[in-house]
This record gives C-alpha cells, sequence and structure tokens, in this order.
C-alpha cells in the first residue's frame, strides 16, 4: 500500500511540474485582456505620465528582452545610459532556441519584457493583442519603409527595425591567399574550392550543424539565387502564407542544387556532432577556412583571435554574371509590450533609437545598414566582397519578411535537413516537413 | 468518541497539505485536460472546444510518436544500468575504510553539478571537432573517431551515459545507506552454513535491499521519462529528431509554436503514461516483497 501510495505521489508531483507550464492563467482571461488591450494602453500612458511629473528623479527600470547577446548591443546599451540617467535597463538575454517559449509565457501571465526583440514571431504577436501599436509615433517617420514593412499588420507599425542582418560566408584571407584560391563566383565554384582545400589537407568549410540554423539558412540563400530573385516568386511568400504556394514545388530546385554540396562532401555528418561555438573555435583557430555566420560573431572571432584575417563573401548561385545573394532582412526590431506599466519609458527609449547617434551605436558592435533615413554606415572592410551584393539588393530572408509562422517552419526545415545530412531523407521530404509544419499552424492557429 | 476527536485533528494536520496538493496540482491537471480539448493558443485571441482532435493530431504525427518512444526507451534503459552499476558499486564500497570512502565521494560527486554544467561538458568532451577528449582518446590506442552526438543511431546512448555516470552514485548512496541497516548476524548465519559471496549477495543482500530499490527504480524511471534537460543543452533533440523525448517535443511543437492546448493533450498523454509505468513497476515491486516475505 505505501508503495502505491509513493508511486501516487512520485506520479503526480512529476506531472504537476510538466502542467505547470500549461494551467496557471486562463486562456478566456486572455482573450479578454487583449481586446482591452489600446483602453489598458492608454491608461498606462497616463498613469506613466502622472509618475513621472510627480516623482522625476525616480529611476525606472526597464526590462529588455533581446535573443542577440548583449555584447552586440554594448555600445548602444551604454549610449542609452547615457542619455536616460532615469532609466535602468535590464537587459535578458535569451537564446533564439528558447526564446518564444519564454516570451509567451511571460506575455501570457501578463509579466512580459516592457520592450521586446521581436522578428519572425511580430505577426503572430501582434495578431494577438500583446503589442503596442507604434503607427502614430513620430519616430516612425525616420525609418525608410523597406525596415518597417515586415513588422506592418494591416497597415499599422507594430516594431522599428534596428540595423539590418546578413549572413554569408566568412573566409580566411591568409589561407586563401597561401593557396592562390578566390572568392568563388559560382556554386560550382564554391564547392571546387572546398575540393581544393580539401586535397591539401585544411579542412574548408566547418558548419555547427547541431543547430538546426546553418542549413537552413545556407539552402534558403541558394533559393534567394535561383527562385527569390525570378519574376515567379512575385507573391509567393503570400500564398505560402495562405497554404496556397508551397515549398515542395517552388524551393526543389534550388534546394537540390544546394545538396549538390552535400553529395560532393563538403558538409559531412559528423558536422551535425558541432555546436556553434565549437564551429565558431575552428574558423578562429584558422583549423578550417570557411564558416557561414553573420556580423553578430565578428567581435567574439576577434577577441579569440586578434590576427586573424577574415572577409565574408555572399553565397554564390549557379549564373556569375549576377552577384551572390546574402540571407538576411531588416534586421531584429524593437517592440514595446502593450500592458508594459512603463510605455512612456519604452517609448522614449524607441525614439532615441530612431536617432543617428544611437544607429551608428547599434552598427559598431553589429555592422548591418541602418533603416533611418539619411544615416550612412560604413560597413568596414571586412565585408568589400559583399559590396556587388549589397547593391543589387540580394539579401532576403523569407521567414522574418512576410512569413506568419516563420519561426516555427524554418526549424522543422532545419531540422529536416539534418536528416538530410545523415543520410535519412531526401530534399524533397524536408520540404514536405516544412509545408506540414505550416498547414499545421495555419490550421490550429488560425491564421 | 475519542478516535473521532483524533482523526479530526489528523484531518486538520494534512489540510495544509492538501491545499497544496489541490491548488497546485489536482487543479492544474484538470484544467490541462479541459485545455487539451480546445485550440487554446498564446497566439489567437478566440479559443473554442474542439474535442479530441489534439490527440487525433499527436497520435498521427510521427514527430510525436518517435519522441514517445524515444522517452521510453530511454527510461528502461537509465532504469536498468544505473541501479545494477549502483547496486555493484554500493555493495564493493560498504567497508569502512579510507579508500572506499574515497572512492563513494568521487562516485557521488557527479550529482552535485548541475545537469546544464554536466552537458556543456560533455558535449565538448564528446565533440566531433578535432580537439575532442573522447575521440582523441580511442584516435591514442589506434581506433576510430564515433560521432557520439551527431550520428542520429547512437546520439540517445551518448545523453544516456553521461545521465547514468552523474546519477549512479546518488542512487548508490541510497543503497548503501540501504545496506548498513541490513543485520550483520543473517551473513554470520550465512556464513556458518558454508555459503559463498555469490549467495550471500543473491540470499541476503539483494532481497533486503527491497526498500532502497524500489525507491531508485521509481526514482530513475520517472527522471528517464521526463529527460529533458541533459537533451537539450547536448544535442538540442538532433540530429533532425534522433533524441527528442517527450518533454523536448512539447516544449518545441506546443509552447515554441504558441500551441498551448497541444502541449496540454501532450501533457495529459505523459501524466497517464507515467501513471501506468509506475503502477506496473509497483506490481513488481509488490510482488517482490512477497516473495521475499513468503
Amino acid at each position: 500500500m505505501k508503495k502505491k501510495i509513493l508511486a501516487g505521489i512520485m506520479a503526480a508531483a512529476l506531472a504537476a511540474a510538466s502542467l505547470a507550464g500549461c494551467g496557471a492563467k486562463g486562456s478566456t482571461d486572455t482573450a479578454a485582456k487583449a481586446e482591452t488591450t489600446p483602453q489598458k494602453a492608454e491608461e498606462t500612458e497616463e498613469k506613466a505620465e502622472e509618475k513621472k511629473e510627480a516623482k522625476s528623479e525616480e529611476q525606472v527600470t526597464l526590462r529588455l528582452m533581446a535573443y542577440n547577446a548583449e555584447t552586440t548591443r554594448a555600445t548602444y546599451l551604454k549610449y542609452l545610459e547615457d542619455k536616460f540617467p532615469n532609466i535602468k535597463i535590464e537587459f535578458e538575454f535569451v537564446s533564439q532556441d528558447n526564446f518564444d517559449n519564454i516570451l509567451n509565457t511571460q506575455l501570457q501571465a501578463g509579466e512580459g519584457p516592457d520592450i521586446i526583440e521581436v522578428g519572425g514571431q511580430t505577426k503572430l504577436l501582434a495578431n494577438a493583442g500583446y503589442l503596442l501599436d507604434l503607427t502614430d509615433q513620430s519616430f516612425i517617420s525616420s525609418y525608410a519603409d523597406a525596415g518597417l514593412q515586415p513588422y506592418m499588420v494591416d497597415s499599422k507599425i507594430y516594431a522599428t527595425p534596428l540595423q539590418s542582418w546578413y549572413e554569408g560566408i566568412f573566409y580566411n584571407k591568409k589561407i586563401f591567399k597561401d593557396n592562390g584560391l578566390e572568392v568563388p563566383k559560382t556554386w560550382e565554384e564554391f564547392i571546387d574550392l572546398h575540393k581544393k582545400l580539401e586535397e591539401k589537407g585544411i579542412k574548408a568549410q566547418t558548419m555547427g550543424a547541431q543547430s538546426y540554423e546553418p542549413m537552413m539558412k545556407q539552402s534558403i540563400a541558394l533559393v534567394n539565387n535561383m527562385f527569390y530573385s525570378t519574376e515567379e516568386s512575385k507573391g509567393f511568400d503570400e500564398k505560402f502564407n495562405d497554404g496556397e504556394g508551397k515549398l515542395e514545388e517552388a524551393w526543389l530546385p534550388a534546394v537540390t542544387e544546394w545538396y549538390k554540396i552535400i553529395e560532393a562532401g563538403c558538409l559531412t555528418p559528423d558536422m551535425l556532432g558541432l555546436s556553434y561555438d565549437q564551429a565558431l573555435d575552428e574558423f578562429a583557430t584558422e583549423k578550417a577556412a570557411m564558416w557561414e555566420c553573420g556580423p553578430w560573431a565578428v567581435e567574439t572571432l576577434k577577441e579569440k583571435n586578434p590576427d586573424l584575417d577574415f572577409g565574408m563573401f555572399p553565397i554564390p548561385g549557379p549564373d556569375a554574371d549576377k552577384p551572390g545573394w546574402l540571407v538576411g532582412g531588416p534586421g531584429s526590431a524593437f517592440a514595446v509590450n502593450a500592458k508594459s506599466e512603463h510605455v512612456q519609458e519604452a517609448l522614449q527609449i524607441l525614439e532615441a533609437t530612431a536617432t543617428a547617434e544611437a544607429q551608428q551605436a547599434l552598427v559598431k558592435d553589429n555592422a548591418g545598414s541602418s533603416f533611418v533615413i539619411g544615416v550612412e554606415v560604413d560597413l568596414g572592410d571586412l565585408y568589400t566582397d559583399c559590396d556587388e551584393a549589397f547593391k543589387a539588393g540580394h539579401v532576403y530572408a523569407p521567414w522574418t519578411a512576410v512569413w506568419t509562422n516563420g519561426n516555427a517552419v524554418t526549424e522543422g526545415y532545419g531540422k529536416s535537413l539534418q536528416e538530410v545530412l545523415a543520410g535519412t531523407k531526401t530534399v524533397q521530404e524536408a520540404l514536405a516537413d516544412a509545408d506540414a509544419i505550416n498547414d499545421d499552424l495555419r490550421e490550429a492557429l488560425g491564421n | 468518541m475519542k478516535g473521532n476527536k483524533r482523526d479530526k485533528i489528523y484531518l486538520f494536520m494534512i489540510l495544509p497539505a492538501f491545499i497544496g496538493f489541490t491548488g497546485l496540482f489536482i487543479v492544474p491537471t484538470v484544467m490541462s485536460f479541459f485545455y487539451s480539448l480546445t485550440n487554446w493558443s498564446v497566439y489567437s485571441q478566440e479559443i473554442h472546444f474542439i474535442g479530441l482532435r489534439n490527440y487525433q493530431k499527436l497520435f498521427s504525427d510521427n514527430k510525436t510518436i518517435a519522441p514517445i518512444l524515444h522517452s521510453i526507451k530511454y527510461a528502461v534503459l537509465i532504469t536498468v544500468i544505473q541501479n545494477v552499476c549502483a547496486v555493484v558499486l554500493a555493495v564493493l564500497l560498504n567497508k569502512k575504510s579510507k579508500a572506499a570512502n574515497f572512492v563513494k565521494s568521487i562516485t557521488f560527486l557527479p550529482a552535485v553539478l548541475s545537469i546544464m554544467v554536466v552537458g556543456y561538458l560533455f558535449q565538448y568532451i564528446m565533440t566531433s571537432a578535432d580537439g575532442g577528449l573522447l575521440n582523441s582518446i580511442i584516435m591514442f590506442f589506434g581506433g576510430k573517431p564515433v560521432n557520439w552526438l551527431g550520428d542520429s543511431k547512437i546520439a540517445l546512448y551518448s545523453v544516456l551515459i553521461t545521465q547514468v555516470w552523474q546519477w549512479t552514485g546518488w542512487s548508490m548512496v541510497i543503497y548503501i545507506a540501504n545496506l548498513k541497516s541490513i543485520d550483520s548476524s543473517l551473513y554470520e548465519a550465512a556464513n556458518i552454513d558454508g555459503a559463498g559471496p555469490v549467495q550471500l549477495f543473491f540470499r541476503i543482500t539483494l532481497p533486503l535491499l527491497h526498500p532502497a530499490a524500489s525507491f531508485n527504480i521509481l526514482m530513475s524511471l520517472i527522471g528517464g521519462m521526463k529527460m529533458f534537460d541533459a537533451v537539450f543543452v547536448m544535442t538540442k533533440g538532433g540530429p533532425g529528431y534522433a533524441t527528442e523525448t517527450i518533454m523536448t517535443t512539447m516544449i518545441r511543437e506546443g509552447f515554441n509554436s504558441g500551441r498551448n492546448a497541444y502541449a496540454c493533450a501532450f501533457a495529459v498523454v505523459f501524466f497517464i503514461l507515467v501513471f501506468t509505468f509506475s503502477r506496473v513497476i509497483t506490481w513488481f515491486l509488490d510482488k517482490w516483497e512477497e516473495a521475499i516475505q513468503g
């Protein structure tokens, strides 16, 4: 009998722990709250103003939840600290893998951060009423439309973009020079480059394929080259949102072309055992000649190896005449939690972010172009090989630009590509998986 | 009359625990069950009843079936391996010597560390990169490097090994505490009757370890079923879906993608699975106890 009770209690304790996340707040509650959001926001705005007048000296703490590390925002945070002595910014870094989970739980419990770094999830959050409508704010006019586009729902703006993000191939200039190699102009040349390096006993490309992201992004770069640069892609992403466009049909030729890199043995199954940090180490310590990543890794690379001489080139397509493509777009953006108690202060931060000074501070730690009109950014020598691609506007990431269920679909697609690399799935099956996830979510979330 | 009053006092004494248990477990469980029948989502402002559709989806999707099987396989294996190792260690180390105490401490030490720390360390030890410690050792002895965490056929077992390493010492301590309570006169009597060490172990030690064994077996089984952190740190459920467990899938498919109701359905299935498993195990343990007493 005792043991039965023991077993019962243990099962109970365990299930309680696992269920704690789902049960706490009623959903009807959420719906009701969402409806009253605009009024509430106004109320809090008023309250915040009153408070400010009464105790202007008092320090306000704002929580900023972000998936880009604090080091990539260091100069900018310092700038804010100097500009607003009465606002203390508590920077909460949550890795991309877990970001939506933690953010959603906090928002549902009514305890979300005041300022949220958003990307692919913006449309979903805005539809659910969690984000403050920024359309009428004065600083919105400082931004170019291209930067605001991904953060618009029903012609209302819910977030303002930080600097653009892009991902290409970092290459070790010294290794390239010593071996008489040049930046590849076509995908074929890129694969040949691997072979030439491997022949000389040099590891050509390293990849932290333990994460679903790198293969997902690299293959999408080929899709950019072969599909999104053509007329037939016009309106495809919107159709994908509606469930009419299917990746399995539209993307297949491009992803099949990408797959040649696996067939040629340039990406190998042991990369599935490498993490992002380990791949970064291999490139930083010059054990590998190439690594696909973006400007956010530059500071860490320089820290690990101050002598590293490296650059970045865009991912080439089949055509040598056209510049290659980078994966990227208007970077992540800042949105304000509609239920924040410090809406006024959060808006002050967003307003300050729209200035040239703040933009330059942002770019300093994480190179990218600015969407604030009139702010010119010098990206530096590191990205000279990407110049043509930038000029041609060859930077795109469909899942943050247009897709409604971008994060979940790309995660599923990336995980299936891991199975492709392991040899247990075909490219076509991976794309079909991504379509299925999109259909599932469209049905479940009613979008 | 007197007894009745005493009963009331007892009932009153368990009231705080009962309130906590009801509020923190029974109510959320029942609520989860109801939510699992709806389309509740963090991203949707409407909520309505959709019957058993979440369950239908759950049982028709290979992305969720495979993780359930992984969790069961993992739980059974870790229960067997961890307990066998722990009993052997406990019997060998149940001695009053400085050396034995030292080895006991060393064996227990990993249990003090956080799973995240252990996972992160093993990610480096088992990496397929050139500097991986484990592969360097294998290659030193002339072997071929193994892709411990990146090969879908062995990744789950690699995670399992790290957890056996971490928790065997903990189980061992419980077995040792139990061993100390076994009356030494039993061994003396058996020795006089001419029993050898193997007989001593199977006839006296093992049956009398029943209390520690039932606790340890249940704990490792339940711990195995709810495996999340080590997998999350070491493989993120990958490569592909090779090391996804019930918990990692529940977090990804449910919470990450905003489908809370689907996550609730998952939690309900999980609860039923754990409950069933615990009952089956307790049934076997009861039979074992009866056999000992008989």
